[in-house]
C-alpha cells in the first residue's frame, strides 16, 4: 500500500490516524502548510481548515480542484478551573480576561474574528494576551490553565474532555467553517492521493469524522 | 597534489553551504517589503527583552562566575554542569521547564506567562548560561599574582575586584556576553511557549519572521535579513573583543601552569 504524506490543518490531528493511520502526516496550521507547498514541500494530499486556502493553491497550478469534505463549528473553552469565571462570551469584555486567540491568517484566528464581530464583541481583542500559530496552541495554552478563554474548534475541546469547559457560541454568529482537501500536482503517487481524497468523502471515513464532533459537509 | 585540491574542493563546498542561504535571503529580499508596523514593533519588543535580560545576566551571572572561579567546593563540578545545562537543552525543553515552574498552574504559580518580562525571563534562562560560563574561563584566567599584589599592597576585596581582577577579565566578559546577547536575541522555542506571542508585547524579531512566514513570504525574507545584519555586528563585536583580551592577557605575566 502507498504511503501518502498528508499535510493537513492541526485539528484533524487526532481524527486523521484514526481514519488512515498508515500515512504519514504533517500537521499544523492550514496557511503554514499552504506556504510550505507553495516552498515545494513533497506533499501528496493537502487537507485544510478553510476552503481560501486550497482555492489559492488550485488557481496557482499547485493542486487539483479542492472539495469540502467535512465542516466544524467554533467554541469558546476555559480551564476546568475557571478562574476568570466565564459563563458567557460576554464576559470575554472584562478588563483582565486572557484571551488566546489564533492569529490573523490562521484559520482559526480569522474565524474566531468573525464571531466576535458577528456577537458585536470586536472590543474583546483588547484582551488578546497571545496569538498563536495554530489551533492546538490555543487549546494546549488554555487546558494548561494559562489562558483564561480560548476559541477552537468543537472538535478540539472534545480532545481535552476533562481539562476545559465549554462556552456555547449562538447558531447565528458562527462563520463558515469548511475543511477542503486537494490532491497536490507535485505529488508521486497522483492515483493513491485521489483515492484518499474519494475515501474521505466515503462512507467509512464520514462515520469517523461524525464520531468525532465533525459536520457533514453541505 | 592530488591531496591539496581534493582540500580546496572540500572547502569551497563547505564554505558555498555556509553562506548560501544567507546571501539567498538578500538576494530575494526587498527591504520596501518591510510594513514598518509588525518589524518596527517586534525590533522594539527585542531590544527592550534583550537589554533587559542582558542586564540581570550581567548582575546576577557575574558574581556567580566569580564566586563558582574562585572557590574549590565540594560538588563544585555538579553546579556548574547545572549552570551550564541551560546551553545544551533543547529551547522547547526550555519553554515547558518555564511554565512547570513559572506557569499559573506551576509549582510557583505566578502570572508571568504572556507578559513581557515572561519574554526576558526565557531570554535570560536560556543565554545567561552562556555568559557565565564564559565568565568562569575569564575570572579563572585572572593571574592569582597580581590579585595577591593588590591585596598586599593594601586594597580590599572589592577595591581589588573593580581595579584589578575585572579589567583583566574584561575581553572574556564582553566575548561571554556578546554570545549570550546574540543567542537572547534569536531566542524562540522558549519564548513562544512560555510567553506566547501577541505584536508589540512578546512578539520577538525571530517569532515574527515565523509568524509572517505563512503570512507573506517577503516580508519574513525581510524580517530575516533585519536580524542577519544585527547579528553580524554582533559577531564582529565579539571578534574585537576576543582580540583585545588577548593582548590584555599577554601583558599579564603568568607564574602558574
Amino acid at each position: 500500500m502507498t504511503i501518502l504524506t498528508i499535510f493537513a490543518a492541526a485539528s484533524l490531528t487526532t481524527v486523521f490516524p484514526q481514519i488512515a493511520p498508515h500515512n504519514q502526516y504533517s500537521f499544523s496550521s492550514s496557511n503554514m502548510l499552504a506556504a510550505q507547498i507553495q516552498q515545494g514541500a513533497p506533499a501528496d494530499v493537502f487537507a485544510s481548515a478553510n476552503t481560501k486556502l486550497p482555492e489559492q493553491l488550485y488557481e496557482q497550478g499547485l493542486v487539483e480542484k479542492p472539495v469540502v469534505f467535512t465542516r466544524n463549528e467554533l467554541i469558546l473553552i476555559v480551564p476546568k478551573s475557571n478562574p476568570a469565571k466565564i459563563h458567557s462570551v460576554f464576559d470575554l469584555r472584562r478588563p483582565g480576561v486572557k484571551l488566546d486567540i489564533g492569529a490573523v491568517g490562521v484559520p482559526v484566528g480569522d474565524y474566531t474574528r468573525v464571531v466576535l464581530h458577528n456577537l458585536g464583541l470586536d472590543d474583546a481583542l483588547s484582551n488578546v494576551v497571545s496569538q498563536e500559530t495554530d489551533v492546538r496552541e490555543v487549546l494546549a495554552k488554555v487546558a494548561l490553565g494559562e489562558a483564561d478563554a480560548g476559541f477552537v474548534y468543537l472538535t478540539d475541546a472534545k480532545t481535552v474532555r476533562g481539562k476545559v469547559a465549554t462556552v456555547g457560541i449562538r447558531w447565528s454568529a458562527q462563520p463558515i467553517v469548511q475543511y477542503a482537501v486537494a490532491v497536490v500536482k507535485r505529488s508521486r503517487h497522483l492515483a493513491a492521493a485521489r483515492q484518499f481524497v474519494r475515501m474521505l468523502l466515503g462512507p467509512v471515513a464520514q462515520s469517523k469524522l461524525r464520531a468525532a464532533g465533525f459536520l457533514a459537509p453541505r | 597534489m592530488i591531496r591539496k585540491s581534493a582540500l580546496w574542493l572540500a572547502a569551497l563546498g563547505a564554505l558555498a553551504f555556509l553562506a548560501f542561504p544567507i546571501v539567498a535571503i538578500f538576494a530575494r529580499l526587498s527591504f520596501h517589503n518591510l510594513s514598518a508596523g509588525v518589524v518596527g514593533d517586534a525590533l522594539v519588543v527585542s531590544l527592550k527583552t534583550t537589554f533587559a535580560a542582558q542586564a540581570l545576566v550581567l548582575a546576577f551571572g557575574t558574581p556567580t562566575a566569580y564566586l563558582l572561579a574562585t572557590h574549590r567546593f565540594r560538588g563544585r563540578s555538579l553546579v556548574v554542569t547545572l549552570v551550564e545545562l541551560p546551553i545544551v537543552l533543547p529551547p522547547a525543553v526550555a519553554g515547558i521547564g518555564l511554565l512547570a515552574a513559572f506557569g499559573r498552574t506551576g509549582l510557583l504559580q505566578t502570572g508571568l506567562p504572556f507578559t513581557q518580562a515572561a519574554v526576558v525571563v526565557a531570554v535570560a534562562f536560556v543565554s545567561g548560561p552562556l555568559y557565565v560560563r564564559q565568565a568562569i574561563a575569564a575570572f579563572e584566567a585572572v593571574d592569582e599574582t597580581l590579585v595577591a599584589a593588590s591585596r598586599t599592597l593594601g586594597a580590599g576585596p572589592v577595591k581589588t575586584f573593580f581595579r584589578v581582577v575585572l579589567p583583566l577579565a574584561r575581553g572574556g566578559l564582553g566575548a561571554g556576553e556578546a554570545l549570550a546577547f546574540a543567542r537572547g536575541l534569536g531566542e524562540f522555542g522558549a519564548t513562544i511557549m512560555f510567553a506566547g506571542s501577541l505584536r508589540g508585547v512578546t512578539q520577538t524579531l525571530p517569532l515574527a519572521v515565523y509568524q509572517e512566514f505563512d503570512v507573506n513570504f517577503n516580508e519574513a525574507l525581510a524580517l530575516g535579513g533585519l536580524l542577519v545584519l544585527i547579528s553580524a555586528a554582533l559577531l564582529v563585536t565579539l571578534k574585537w573583543l576576543t582580540s583585545s583580551s588577548t593582548s590584555v592577557f599577554r601583558f599579564a605575566p603568568s607564574t602558574s601552569s
